[in-house]
């Protein structure tokens, strides 16, 4: 069955069984991956899939299905448990209806490539030749992943909303061992091939783990710090994810009750961003339908807006800022507003201190405080008057989200967009230059 | 669709995979969720589709589908299989499979009550009287500003089958609560506490579970905590952790650093190698009263499953027998490198997935103390019950666990509340400070994640109380 097919035949089923709103999301997609290990491919995959996603509405009461299996008989005994539900939920006091379309989009430039849909064996081409400049830059093995995604989707609502889009994906991430704990990390990504530069990912994965070699420990305390990109990327992850007002009202959030108030320095700006070409999170329109812009969550430090849908805003007492997710509202593309020097004058800033590329494994000890500690990796360096002296292991981030925005001194001006598979706030992409950072805490181990 | 798993196999061998399988998974989950009192949507997810893996010249390849369309499955069968070909020139070593026996079994988990017949009505009552419980001043003694709660019932049916002759059909309920509640006291500040509980069982497991008294009891700890905690000890002291902590530390330190596909690197890029070699069996990791195991076999255990999802027969795994490293944790492709059988640890979150290493319910096996005994020697220590923030290195080796609900010992006695110790200790430093192990075994639910695209398994991880000698609180 096509994608409009099955979308139409959901959308009036649904209405069919009385319900005051329905909205139908029919998405088809092939993604593919390739993974390596050791040098080598460990498994090559591919996905098939035609799924549906179902919203009713009945009374202010609400419930939502996700279906892989959608043959239409399926799709009608779904609607009927659905309904079923629907009859026994409360009424929502923060109920909102869907957005009345239907509306425009402006088509965003850059979002799909034919070739990158037809790559197949070619895959593995480029994953050799991340490995292989991985190799020569000093790693001696060699993992990562390359995804490869298409996907055409189809919205449709009882509200006269009508959208559609096609998109293509690539990522490659490329970590790099020069022994057990000496490891680099490279990314590469964006929407069409010719984003992806797997030479360059590879290179500075083995080239960062080749510095590494030299590992010694480090005293704990609080050092400035220079964030690499992969790390930049899941710290800032958390900070458009927690702008999300589902976790602001779910105490899950340290940006809550701090609209209007100074919560980063004033070098940062963040932008939520579904407009850019080759974007990963790029997209005309929101689940509910609506158009999509670019808006800032932090503007100079000053938090401006959380990220909505049509019933959080309602809660809010707010406009939906197009950031639906029919449940939890979500960032698009995270921007960083990049700084004025390079990559190399930002180090050169540091007397005494740490460049850390990549966080992982954040843990909260309390979400609406913000405190977190997080595994540091991938090239953690020990900075003397702006140089590296050597790599540094033992120690752990152990810190403040909101003392970690306030402290940034100054961003590099070269942004580039990352997504990883530590980002666990899914973030789709955070496009971000390098960050400095003062005083940051680092722990180690006792015993 | 099931006869589609059948004609994958087929098809794959017919078109010279060396090795092919076909898993066809029906999955359904339905979720409940409250939020401050509102109910949040609703939903209901239907799961339905074939994995398809096929080895080649020595190289996997694995496809996906929902679609029940023979032409689409012959076409995917087709890239896995050429995909693995083009794969195979970039291997040294061919991936091999350990020979295993062809299991033909069909084996299901029967709820006394299925969670599924239970009428939504109740399932939402039981959400609400949570709520009114967290609510009500007499009950938590504290104000609870937030309450997230979510109940989850799912099922998932699964048949396998591969090209050696297995054959396994299985079907297992089960049923998940989740929360996150924030306790406040005015000039005192807040605690976030986590709560998670699961069984392959029906509703008779969440009715034992008497969440709202659980959820009262754990507010009104941590208003006490929040109310009464003071800065905990410094210097050398001796530490006993709760079940709840030593669960989750032997789940992060022992079961996954004892994934043999960690160790053989296959996990590098994403959440990491380990610190355990080959060579290491045999070696000793901890003091001699330390044993761990990891055991799918535990009737009603969230992880429960009695053959893995390539088709071996399960059975306990003992990861650490009397300080002394044991046993890997092993899927036909790692067994097979390491020239061993496999030990039934593959796993596969839904049919979408690879099954890939993995652990069911990890737990360091209890002594014969009484909480009493463990602490009656004590000068100065702190009792860690509970944990809030976490975390361990890719290698397994520097780990960090911070108290939640926590007390003072001093002079053999249990004094009040501490906040938030650090405890931050490389694993061998842990197991080798073990000197005593309390009698009670208990387990705690999570879903455990790993593998790319990320793959959430149903886990429990559990032990006893246990007594750490002379360590330093971590921390800045």
């Amino acid at each position: 069955m096509e994608l409009r097919e099955l979308a139409e035949l959901a959308l009036k089923e649904a209405l069919a069984l009385g319900v005051d709103e329905a909205a139908v999301a029919a998405i088809r997609s092939v993604n593919r991956q390739v993974r390596f290990a050791n040098n080598e491919v460990t498994v090559s995959k591919t996905w098939d899939a035609l799924e549906l996603h179902v919203l009713l509405a009945k009374d202010k009461r609400l419930v939502i299905t996700s279906l892989s299996n959608v043959e239409p008989e399926a799709i009608r005994a779904s609607l009927k448990d659905l309904m079923s539900l629907l009859a026994v939920m409360k009424e929502r006091p923060d109920y909102a209806p869907l957005p009345e379309g239907p509306f425009e989009y402006e088509p965003i430039p850059g979002l799909y490539d034919e070739r990158l849909a037809t790559l197949a064996e070619g895959a593995v081409d480029l994953v050799e030749a991340a490995i292989n400049s991985a190799l020569e830059a000093g790693g001696k093995r060699v993992a990562g992943t390359l995804a490869l995604g298409e996907a055409e989707g189809l919205l449709l609502t009882s509200k006269g909303v009508e959208a559609s889009e096609k998109k293509t994906s690539a990522e490659l991430v490329v970590r790099a061992l020069a022994d057990g704990e000496s490891a680099g990390m490279g990314v590469t990504c964006g929407t069409r091939l010719r984003d992806l530069e797997p030479e360059a990912a590879g290179e500075e994965a083995g080239r960062l783990a080749k510095l590494s070699l030299d590992l010694r420990t480090l005293e704990p305390g609080r050092y400035d710090v220079v964030f690499g990109r992969p790390a930049c990327a899941v710290f800032f992850d958390i900070v458009a994810g927690m702008s999300s007002a589902f976790y602001v009202d779910s105490g899950l959030s340290c940006l809550a009750g701090k609209l209007g108030q100074q919560v980063a320095s004033e070098t940062i700006t963040i932008w939520d961003d579904a407009r850019l070409e080759a974007g990963l999170g790029s997209r005309a329109f929101d689940d509910e339908g609506l158009p999509t812009s670019r808006k800032p969550i932090i503007e100079r430090g000053v938090l401006k807006t959380y990220l909505h849908n049509s019933i959080t805003a309602r809660r809010h007492n707010t406009s939906s800022t197009a950031n639906a997710g029919w449940v939890v509202p979500r960032p698009w593309n995270v921007v960083i507003k990049p700084g004025d020097r390079s990559d190399e004058e930002l180090l050169a800033e540091v007397k005494r201190g740490l460049f850390v590329n990549n966080i992982t494994y954040v843990r909260f000890q309390d979400y609406a405080k913000g405190d977190f500690s997080a595994v540091i990796r991938d090239g953690v360096f020990l900075i003397e008057d702006g140089e590296i002296k050597h790599a540094v292991k033992g120690l752990r981030l152990s810190d403040n989200v909101l003392n970690i925005l306030s402290s940034v001194r100054a961003l590099s001006r070269e942004a580039r967009q990352i997504h990883h598979w530590w980002m666990e706030w899914n973030s789709p992409a955070v496009f971000t230059p390098l960050v400095l950072a003062e005083r940051i805490g680092f722990t180690v181990p006792t015993k | 669709m099931r006869d589609l798993a059948d004609l994958a196999v087929e098809l794959a061998t017919r078109l010279g995979a060396d090795y092919a399988e076909a898993r066809f998974h029906e999955d359904r989950s339905d979720v409940y969720v409250l939020r401050n009192g509102v109910p949040e949507v609703a939903g209901f997810t239907r799961a339905r589709g074939i994995g398809i893996r096929v080895l080649v010249d020595g190289a996997l390849g694995f496809a996906s589908l929902n679609k029940p369309d023979r032409a689409l499955l012959e076409r995917r069968v087709r890239e896995a299989i050429s995909m693995a070909k083009a794969s195979a020139r970039t291997r040294k070593r061919p991936i091999r499979f350990s020979e295993e026996k062809a299991e033909e079994a069909s084996w299901e988990v029967k709820a006394k009550e299925p969670a599924a017949d239970v009428p939504v009505e109740e399932k939402m009552a039981l959400l609400y009287d949570i709520e009114k419980a967290l609510t009500s001043p007499e009950e938590v003694r504290t104000q609870v500003p937030f309450r997230l709660l979510e109940l989850n019932v799912s099922e998932t049916v699964r048949y396998f089958v591969n090209s050696d002759g297995a054959r396994i059909s299985c079907r297992v309920p089960r049923v998940e609560f989740f929360s996150m509640i924030t306790v406040l006291e005015p000039e005192k500040g807040t605690e976030q506490d986590m709560v998670q509980k699961g069984e392959s069982r029906g509703w008779e497991a969440v009715k034992a579970w008497d969440l709202p008294s659980l959820l009262a009891e754990r507010a009104r700890t941590l208003g006490h905590v929040l109310r009464e905690g003071t800065s905990p000890p410094k210097g050398t002291l001796d530490i006993v952790l709760g079940s709840q902590v030593v669960g989750l530390m032997v789940h992060e330190s022992c079961g996954h650093p004892y994934e043999a596909d960690r160790i053989l690197g296959r996990e590098a890029a994403q959440a990491g190698e380990s610190f355990v070699r080959p060579e290491m069996l045999g070696q000793r990791i901890g003091s001699e009263v330390v044993s761990v195991v990891d055991d799918p076999t535990i009737e009603g255990s969230y992880g429960y499953y009695l053959y893995d999802d390539e088709g071996v027969r399960a059975r306990r795994r003992f990861l650490i027998k009397d300080g002394i490293i044991n046993e890997f944790l092993h899927n036909r492709e790692t067994a097979a490198a390491l020239g061993v059988q496999s030990n039934a640890a593959a796993r596969a979150s839904g049919f979408d997935r690879e099954p890939i290493v993995r652990m069911a319910n990890t737990f360091m096996l209890p002594g014969d103390h009484t909480l009493e005994e463990l602490i009656e020697d004590i000068r100065l220590g702190v009792f860690i019950k509970t944990y809030g923030e976490w975390n361990i290195d890719d290698r397994r080796f520097n780990m960090r666990f911070v108290g939640r609900e926590c007390y003072l010992i001093e002079n053999g006695e249990l004094k009040g509340p501490v906040r938030r110790p650090v405890l931050e200790i490389t694993t061998p430093g842990f197991y080798g400070s073990i000197d005593a192990l309390g009698k009670e075994l208990g387990f705690e639910a999570g879903t455990c994640g790993k593998g790319d695209p990320p793959q959430g398994v149903p886990v429990w991880f559990g032990g006893p109380d246990v007594r750490l000698r002379n360590v330093r609180l971590g921390g800045l």
